[in-house]
């Protein structure tokens, strides 16, 4: 069969001698492997070839295609050597009798390094709710339930959304928000690092599992807790009313929490001590702290109490007690936070060199002025921070780049969102007539003693004839006629009907104690530095339990700063302060996070006086102070009064070259 | 853990990541019951010879992950956890190297919560506690190896321990940035 499909592929007349059974040619005879093909005629091929396919087709499938291949073996003289066998050489192998031995491999479980790392031991403080036998699966609920603090002047109050102050909408479900602790840009260290990234979001570690917190923060509160709790350095410099006391408590309470300290010192002026005890209450109810307070030996001793993780100072304790520690005595604190750390701003003080030596980790300030008149106010604060050299004098460009590191600040335009309107409407009054003879003659008169004085006078003289024009604009001390009054009462005669209430703000305790009387019917309440500071919270509280107490009399100096008065819905500024930042702080006791409703902000200003040069002066810088820290905090602008401007109002100019002195009075705290 | 002292309860998230030069680095976040960490350890990137991919075949990755690595980070750890976590079930095998319960939970990652469907008397269940050896752990449902039975009734025990709206899924996410900030670093350290 082989030979047929041999010889099927070389020519056909080895096909034909395959079928008359011989064997191919070249084999059996030893002649040439091609033969010269005989001379066939085209159709005996085909005829042979149907007969040799007949006879195979019952043993194979395939059918033979007759070549017609012509292979002449052209002359040449060495086709004897074609005939030749080639020559073929067997060379025996010895083969291996077993297998030689092969690369073998075996599972092996191979040493792998690791890196670990232990997160500190937290203190381990029980929530009241906790103690008190409660499960705290339902914390959130329960945290209201809690013992309340025993003056609580923050209503239990809900975040108030856009949605929710427009009747009717029904407030979509929020997406889920995450904050996340970011390492500081100055921890290199892994192990720092990871300390940070591996710390549970914000709002499942205050989600009332853990920690209890007694209202949800605002997304912008989350990320100032998250900032605070990982800087040694911070200035939280968030505009007045935005949360920074609920921030400064909450970081803390997660750095004592996750062991990062254990021995804190908030430093605060006098008058908010009673407010940050509330505050703490409020907001960190596990956590014990000692307010340093009573006669030497007691504050001597409760500087030195141990298993306290927090202790609340003013200013003027620490530099008094620090001064009677010996050196090197004073205890160590794992955290410092000043309070209105504008009180340092003027470096030689003794207060800002006592909060400098005090021995310490970390180191916060928290001011909603982080410059109130000058820029080197700021290079205090970051001497405080130990972020600059002592005495170091940081440019412009330097104090830039140091605020991006360490100061955050948000204004309430960044979180509008959260907040509900703040509306300003300036009264523009006419005098009454008693009040305007009375004025033009002070004016006059004391215009002319100015100039009397020629090159004697002093911004003080100036300084002086202001303010008795500024007193008669509020009423005439003779007759007791007040416009300014006049407005109040009806105001407030709308006000009380609807139960709202309203603070209303001036710079003299007189002026207080004068609207005292009129302002009875609206259960007037009085807030001022002559009240014994035994008095005032009963005062507050009052204010904002008694529903026939419809206004608060305050002083700016006393009640500007620091106070939760969210539930007021008005602000009455009877006459102005020197410096738009003041007025602001004075506003923000009731325009701040917590507020249900809008706060209507009512500036008296009596015409053609006085009043009205100075608004538009304080207008003019307002204008600017926003203009430069909506940008950042680079400012050196002055925002009180200088010394031109005083004089200006008189059309005066100012002598010797003091143009830029600042005169405004310091608020009394 | 004394039944009285919830507050001991530990759970440990175990996770991998792969590195396209490196390999694999794994990492194990101890937290307690509400999420806060106590311990975290990491291990080196883990990168499988070519005679080891030859051998296992499909069978490699779960030996990385599990066996070498796995196995490794739960001997180095030192506050030992009550349940292992984990967000994949190439990990599950775990269990045959562990004597701590093992529960992986059962969507991918990148899946949305836990479907919940209501029923007729207005109670919320997971679709997928209808898998066998599955149940309900926080939000998630988790499942746990076949051939440990037992671990169902320690882990329904731990389930009451943590807050049922605790999201198992958030602490994965913490251990895969830690690894990525390791890998970083130690890819920007000098050699």
């Amino acid at each position: 069969m082989a030979d047929v499909i041999d010889s099927s592929a070389t020519n056909s007349s080895a096909i034909r001698n395959s079928a008359s059974g011989g064997t191919i040619a070249g084999h059996s005879t030893g002649g040439p492997h091609w033969t010269p093909l005989q001379e066939i005629d085209a159709r005996d091929l085909g005829s042979q070839t149907n007969d040799l396919l007949d006879e195979l087709q019952p043993d194979v499938s395939v059918a033979a295609i007759p070549l017609q291949i012509r292979a002449e073996i052209h002359s040449s003289g060495q086709n004897v050597a074609l005939r030749r066998w080639p020559a073929v050489e067997v060379e025996s192998q010895h083969l291996p009798k077993s297998p030689g031995v092969m690369p073998s491999w075996k599972p092996t479980r191979p040493k792998i390094a690791t890196y670990g790392l232990q997160f500190p031991e937290g203190m381990s403080l029980i929530a009241k709710a906790a103690a008190d036998g409660k499960s705290d699966h339902s914390d959130q609920s329960k945290a209201g339930k809690s013992d309340p603090p025993p003056i609580e002047i923050l209503p239990g109050y809900e975040p108030p959304t856009l949605a929710s102050l427009v009747d009717g909408l029904v407030e979509e479900p929020k997406p889920k928000q995450v904050t996340r602790i970011k390492p500081p840009d100055d921890a290199l260290a892994i192990e720092d690092r990871l300390f940070y990234l591996l710390q549970p979001p914000l709002q499942s570690w205050l989600a009332g599992q853990e920690l209890i917190m007694p209202f949800e923060p605002f997304p912008y509160q989350y990320e100032g807790i998250g900032w605070l709790f990982s800087k040694s350095s911070a200035l939280l410099a968030d505009e007045m009313g935005l949360g920074k006391t609920m921030q400064t408590i909450t970081a803390i309470r997660l750095l004592v929490r996750s062991g990062q300290v254990r021995r804190v010192l908030l430093v605060c002026p006098k008058p908010l001590l009673p407010n940050w005890q509330r505050e703490f209450r409020t907001w960190a109810e596990e956590l014990p702290f000692v307010v340093v307070e009573g006669d030497g030996e007691r504050r001597k001793l409760t500087w030195t109490i141990p298993g306290v993780p927090v202790l609340i100072a003013n200013y003027e304790s620490v530099v008094r007690d620090f001064a009677a520690f010996g050196e090197g005595e004073f205890p160590k604190f794992d955290l410092i936070v000043l309070d209105e750390a504008q009180r340092i701003k003027n470096r030689t003080s003794r207060t800002a060199e006592t909060a400098r030596a005090l021995p310490r980790r970390r180191s916060w300030a928290l001011t909603g002025t982080p410059i109130e008149n000058r820029p080197e106010e700021l290079g205090a604060l970051y001497e405080f921070l130990e972020v600059v050299p002592p005495n170091a004098t940081p440019d412009l460009r330097q104090l830039q780049s140091l605020a991006k590191q360490f100061i955050l600040r948000r204004t309430k335009n960044l979180v509008m969102k959260d907040m509900p309107p703040r509306l300003d409407r300036d009264a523009y009054l006419e005098l009454l007539p008693a009040q305007k003879s009375a004025y033009e003659m002070a004016e006059n008169e004391g215009v002319v003693q100015l100039n009397n004085l020629g090159d004697s006078i002093t911004v003080q003289h100036v300084f002086e004839l202001v303010l008795r024009l500024k007193q008669i604009t509020n009423f005439d001390p003779l007759t007791g006629e007040s416009a300014k009054l006049d407005r109040l009462e009806a105001d407030m005669e709308e006000i009380a009907a609807s139960g709202g209430k309203a603070i209303l703000f001036s710079q003299w305790t007189k002026v207080i104690d004068w609207l005292a009387k009129p302002m009875e019917k609206y259960g007037a309440l009085i807030y001022h530095g002559g009240v014994p500071n035994k008095q005032r919270e009963p005062i507050l509280a009052r204010f904002k339990e008694d529903p026939d107490a419809h206004i608060l009399l305050m002083s700016y100096g006393t009640g500007a700063v620091g106070l939760n008065l969210q539930f007021a819905g008005y602000v009455f500024l009877f006459d102005r302060w020197w410096n738009p930042a003041i007025e602001d702080q004075a506003i923000n006791r009731a325009h701040r996070i917590g507020c249900k409703s809008q706060v209507i902000v009512t500036r008296f200003i009596s015409k053609d006086t006085i009043e009205e040069r100075i608004d538009k002066v304080l207008t003019e810088k307002r204008e600017l102070f926003a203009a430069i820290l909506g940008d950042g905090d680079d400012t050196n602008v002055t925002l009180s009064m200088n010394a031109s401007e005083i004089f200006g109002l008189f059309d005066l100019k100012a002598r010797h070259g003091k143009g830029t002195r600042v005169i405004g009075p310091k608020p009394v705290v | 853990m004394s039944n009285g002292n919830h507050d001991q309860f530990r759970l440990g998230f175990l996770t991998a990541v792969e590195d396209a030069e490196r390999g694999y680095v794994g990492g194990l976040l101890i937290t307690n019951r509400f999420g806060r960490p106590l311990e975290f350890q990491c291990t080196a990137p883990v990168k499988p010879n070519r005679t080891q991919q030859i051998l296992y075949g499909p069978t490699l990755k779960p030996y990385v992950l599990s066996e070498l690595i796995g196995r490794t980070l739960l001997e180095k750890v030192g506050v030992k956890p009550h349940l292992i976590l984990l967000e994949s079930l190439d990990l599950l095998d775990l269990r045959s190297v562990t004597s701590t319960p093992v529960a992986s939970l059962v969507l991918a990652p990148d899946a949305s919560r836990p479907a919940l469907q209501e029923q007729g008397d207005g109670k919320e269940v997971a679709t997928a506690t209808v898998l066998p050896n599955s149940l309900r752990l926080g939000n998630e449902v988790v499942v746990f190896h076949s051939t440990h039975d037992e671990d169902r009734t320690e882990i329904e025990k731990f389930a009451k321990l943590v807050p049922v709206d605790a999201d198992l899924r958030e602490p994965f996410e913490r251990v895969r940035e830690a690894l990525a900030e390791t890998v970083r670093l130690s890819a920007a350290r000098p050699a």
